[in-house]
Formats: C-alpha cells, sequence, structure tokens
C-alpha cells in the first residue's frame, strides 16, 4: 500500500525480516555444533565462531580488498546503467534501429560474459579497466532488455489519452513510458548488481592483482580455508547491502500498485 | 442555424491491414450544434470508435471531411476533451495530478488551473480523494476522475467513448445522471459513443444511429423530453416509446 503510515511499516518490515533472521542463526548454530560434533578439520570447514575471529583478526587485510572491489563494481554497474538504460530507450525511440540491433543483443546476451576476462586480459591488461569493463558487459545486459521491455508494456490507449491532450514524443516518454518502465528498470538493477558483483569477482579471480576476489583465490592457495571463508562472508554482505540498497531505493520511487508478474 | 460545431462530411475510413482492407465507415454525415448531446449508437464492431476518433483528430482519416468550430481537424485539437472506455490513469500519480494531467501536456501554467481542478473533483463527489492514488478507487470513481481530466482545460467539446460500458448497472445510472448535471453546469458540446438504447435516450438531444459495419448513419432520433432529467423519466411512457422506436430501428 501506498499511504500506509510509518509505524505499520516499520512494524511489517520487522516480521519481514524476523523470520529470515531466525532461521539464518539457527542454522549458524546447527553448523557450529555439527562441524565440531563430526571433528571437521578447519581446512574444509571452518566454524561460524573461527570465521569471526579469522574476521577480526584480519580486519584491515579485508578491509584493503574490500574497498577495490566496491568500487570497481559500481563502477562497472554504474557505466551498465547509463549505457543499458541510454541503449534501452533508444531502441524504443527509434524502431528502425531496433530491428537492427536487438536481435544482436539477444544474440550476445547468450554469449557467457565470464568467459570474455580472459580476453579483456590480452586487450585491456591486469588493471581496473579490464574488471570494470567485465562486470560492465554482464550487468549491461539485464539493463537494455528490462528498459526496453518496461517501455515497451506501456498501455497503448495511455499513448493514445496522452495524444488527446496534444503530449508530444518527448512527453510521451517522460511522462507515461519512463514511469510506466521504472519497476522494469527496477528489475534491471537488481538483476544487475548481483551480475556486476559476479563479474568483478570472476575478473579478480584471473587478473590477480587486488580485491576479494583475490584475496580469495590467496587463502585457497594459502590452504587457509578460514581466510577464504572470511573473505566470502565480507563479499556477500557487500552483495547484499548494495542489492538491499536498490531495494530501499525502489520502495521511494515505485510506490504504486504494480502488475503481479514483476513482484 | 449557425456554423455547426462539428461538422462530419461524406466520412469514409478504410483500415489497412497486412492483409486485406477494412471498410469501418462507409459514409457518415454529421451536424453537431454547439452545446448540444449527441448519442452516437451501435451495435459493437460497427465503427463507432473509429469515429469519435476520427473527430477527436487521433486517426487519420480516409476520405471526405471533419471539422470543428470550422476547422479541419488533422490532429488532436486543444479544446477537445476525450473520454475513453477505461479510465487510463496514471497509477504513479495522484488523483489530482491526473487531473492536471492535460494542462502539463497543453503546456499550460498549473497556477490557473489548480482551483478548477478542485472544483471538477468536488463537481464529481471526488473532493476527499485528491492525494489518493488511482488503485484507491472504484471503477466508477476512476471514471469520474477521467471525466474530470478532459475537462480540465475547458474544452469546448467533449468526446465519450462508451465511459461506462465497464460499469455495473446501478453505478452507470448513477454516472449518467452525474453527466447530465456536469453537462447542465458547463453546456459543452458531447458526442457519447454507446451500445446502450436507455443510455442514449437518457442522454441525448439527438441520437445518431449507425448501422453494422461498413458503417452509415442510418436514423437521427430527436429525444424531445424534458430537461433536467432525472432518473424517473425512465419510467415514463414517453421515454419507452423512445427506447422502443431506436430499438426497431436498430434491429432491422
Ligand atoms: N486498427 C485497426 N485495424 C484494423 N481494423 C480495425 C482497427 N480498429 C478497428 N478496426 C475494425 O473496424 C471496425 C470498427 O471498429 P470500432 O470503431 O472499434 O467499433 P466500435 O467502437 O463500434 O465497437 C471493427 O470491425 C474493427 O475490427
Ligand atoms: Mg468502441
Amino acid at each position: 500500500m501506498a499511504n500506509s503510515n510509518g509505524g505499520k511499516n516499520l512494524f511489517s518490515l520487522i516480521s519481514q525480516i524476523g523470520g529470515p533472521s531466525v532461521i539464518f542463526f539457527v542454522m549458524l548454530v546447527l553448523w557450529q555444533v555439527i562441524v565440531i560434533l563430526l571433528k571437521v578439520p578447519q581446512a574444509i570447514l571452518p566454524t561460524p565462531l573461527v570465521i569471526i575471529e579469522t574476521m577480526a583478526k584480519h580486519w584491515e587485510l579485508l578491509m584493503i580488498h574490500s574497498w577495490p572491489t566496491l568500487s570497481e563494481c559500481l563502477m562497472g554497474f554504474g557505466l551498465a546503467v547509463v549505457v543499458g538504460m541510454g541503449l534501452g530507450i533508444s531502441l524504443a525511440f527509434f524502431p528502425k534501429f531496433h530491428n537492427s540491433v536487438y536481435p544482436l543483443i539477444v544474440a550476445f546476451q547468450v554469449v557467457p560474459k565470464v568467459a570474455l576476462a580472459p580476453l579483456f586480459i590480452v586487450w585491456f591488461g591486469l588493471g581496473t579497466l579490464s574488471r570494470v569493463l567485465l562486470a560492465f558487459v554482464i550487468a549491461f545486459f539485464p539493463m537494455v532488455v528490462n528498459t526496453y521491455a518496461g517501455i515497451l508494456s506501456t498501455d497503448p490507449l495511455m499513448v493514445r489519452m496522452a495524444h488527446s491532450f496534444n503530449a508530444n514524443r518527448w512527453t510521451v516518454f517522460c511522462k507515461i513510458e519512463f514511469p510506466n518502465a521504472l519497476p522494469y528498470i527496477f528489475s534491471g538493477l537488481k538483476i544487475g548488481i548481483t551480475f556486476a558483483v559476479i563479474g568483478i569477482i570472476v575478473a579478480e579471480f584471473v587478473t590477480a592483482q587486488k580485491g576479494l576476489g583475490y584475496l580469495i583465490v590467496f587463502a585457497e592457495g594459502n590452504i587457509d580455508t578460514p581466510l577464504l571463508m572470511a573473505a566470502i562472508t565480507v563479499l556477500s554482505v557487500i552483495g547484499v547491502v548494495l542489492y538491499a540498497a536498490i531495494v530501499a531505493l525502489e520502495k521511494m520511487v515505485v510506490t504504486w500498485d504494480v502488475g503481479q508478474d514483476l513482484h | 442555424m449557425t456554423e455547426a460545431h462539428v461538422r462530419v462530411e461524406n466520412l469514409r475510413k478504410t483500415y489497412q491491414t497486412r492483409t486485406d482492407e477494412i471498410e469501418a465507415i462507409r459514409e457518415v454525415q454529421m451536424d453537431v450544434a454547439e452545446g448540444e448531446f449527441i448519442s452516437i449508437l451501435g451495435p459493437s464492431g460497427c465503427g463507432k470508435s473509429t469515429l469519435l476518433m476520427i473527430v477527436g483528430g487521433l486517426l487519420p482519416l480516409t476520405s471526405g471531411t471533419v471539422a470543428v468550430a470550422g476547422e479541419n481537424v488533422s490532429k488532436p485539437r486543444r479544446d477537445t476533451g476525450v473520454v475513453f472506455q477505461a479510465p487510463v490513469l496514471m497509477p504513479w500519480r495522484t488523483i489530482l495530478k491526473n487531473v492536471m494531467f492535460p494542462i502539463e501536456s497543453l503546456g499550460l501554467r498549473e497556477e490557473e488551473y489548480i482551483d478548477r481542478a478542485h472544483e471538477l473533483l468536488e463537481m464529481t463527489g471526488l473532493s476527499g480523494f485528491a492525494d489518493n492514488v488511482p488503485s484507491e478507487l472504484s471503477g466508477g470513481m476512476q471514471q469520474r476522475v477521467a471525466i474530470c481530466r478532459a475537462l480540465i482545460h475547458n474544452p469546448n467539446l467533449l468526446l465519450m467513448d462508451e465511459p461506462f460500458s465497464a460499469l455495473d448497472a446501478m453505478t452507470r445510472d448513477l454516472m449518467n445522471q452525474e453527466l447530465l448535471r456536469i453537462w447542465e453546469e458547463y453546456k459543452k458540446t458531447v458526442l457519447f459513443v454507446t451500445h446502450s438504447i436507455r443510455e442514449a435516450v437518457f442522454l441525448s438531444d439527438r441520437v445518431f444511429v449507425m448501422s453494422p459495419r461498413p458503417a452509415v448513419i442510418s436514423e437521427i432520433v430527436t429525444i424531445d423530453l424534458p430537461r433536467p432529467r432525472e432518473l424517473a423519466i425512465e419510467e415514463t411512457p414517453e421515454f419507452n416509446e423512445y427506447v422502443a422506436h431506436l430499438r426497431g430501428l436498430i434491429e432491422h
């Protein structure tokens, strides 16, 4: 509901988060107990408490490698958002353009983009550029496709209504098509940010310079499984925070009821 | 008689599809005076919407002329307001902002029309809903918003395409009564498309009867019932004579 009051929202938020949190906590406890009971070696699976301990001990190291991962991820994602939405909008504006470009986009979408990582290293080296570009190409496709699909899903009768009040192409886009596309665009953003994180991590595996992906490979090389798990934990937290930020923004922007297919 | 407000002459409309041509309107003539309430009555698929959209400048015609206020119509006019079969409200806007949409798209000054928006909402019993969103309103209320939106820029001509056909019978009666009240108040020329005979008789000064596709105007019936009209008029013998007469025309 769009206009429910703050107290109600807070309550529903707590009840929404409450259930999963309890289950998550129970899982951690089970994990801890089972690993200890079965005497699983630390190099195979450390306990949650050991991972937390390791995180505390190596906090600085983890942070040093988190920042490049976070910043490069945001750069790749940001680029994907700008270029992807731009192209999605252009496709809707120029039907001729659509006919020649959209089949290519669909074809490229099928290419497993992570396979491009070695190629990007050959072209762009081992630095930030390669990693950002890999995140970009992965996150780019859901942005284009969702933006375009969102605009296309506009009710033609609503466009006709706007025309009946002398709306020009630009007004129709800004006041009808773009708001109509917003729920789709947010779906694209949510998929895109997830993809961008994957892109950066894979690129960090391959370039092996810095970042949490690099730290994971490094820890694995030293059979330091607690550090590996600590890095995965930090990475997961980053992923969840980025995703949650987009969901929060979506809640602020898309306040109207959207057809069920999008939820 | 002075110059007609809406004049349609020798109108023909064929739709071009990929495989063939569909002749929707064969030959339509219409003369509508300023301030008249006209219903266009005909079976579904006969070309009523097509005719209305052409008068609204939203569809190109094949041949003939359509003139509003003496000027040929080729694109939507600023002095026309259209109400469609569905309310087509923007779900992301409040009711007030929906009503104000034409002011934005026509490039008019919003401050000058905001009072009128509130007045129209008041008039249609929606003054408490200005800040609600469309999904919080019933179908009848949403269609009233669409009527307010069509009137906000003070058009002289109101085109209505089966605006109440999606509503239940009781709501529809109320809406018809309300529409007449609005019409008495603002005195616009109205072209009202319907396939309900009773609705056409209740509302109109004249009813244009359309034949099945390809459409021609087969008959024009003047409804000589006193105004202002209340729902009780539907019980009078005169009213029912008109209904029976029109039914006879349509069934032939
Ligand atoms: N865009 C279109 N292309 C082809 N045929 C159409 C199109 N729009 C309407 N028609 C046809 O024209 C005829 C009249 O349609 P319409 O004006 O919508 O009828 P009504 O409003 O009286 O139900 C119908 O047979 C319909 O199938
Ligand atoms: Mg129709």
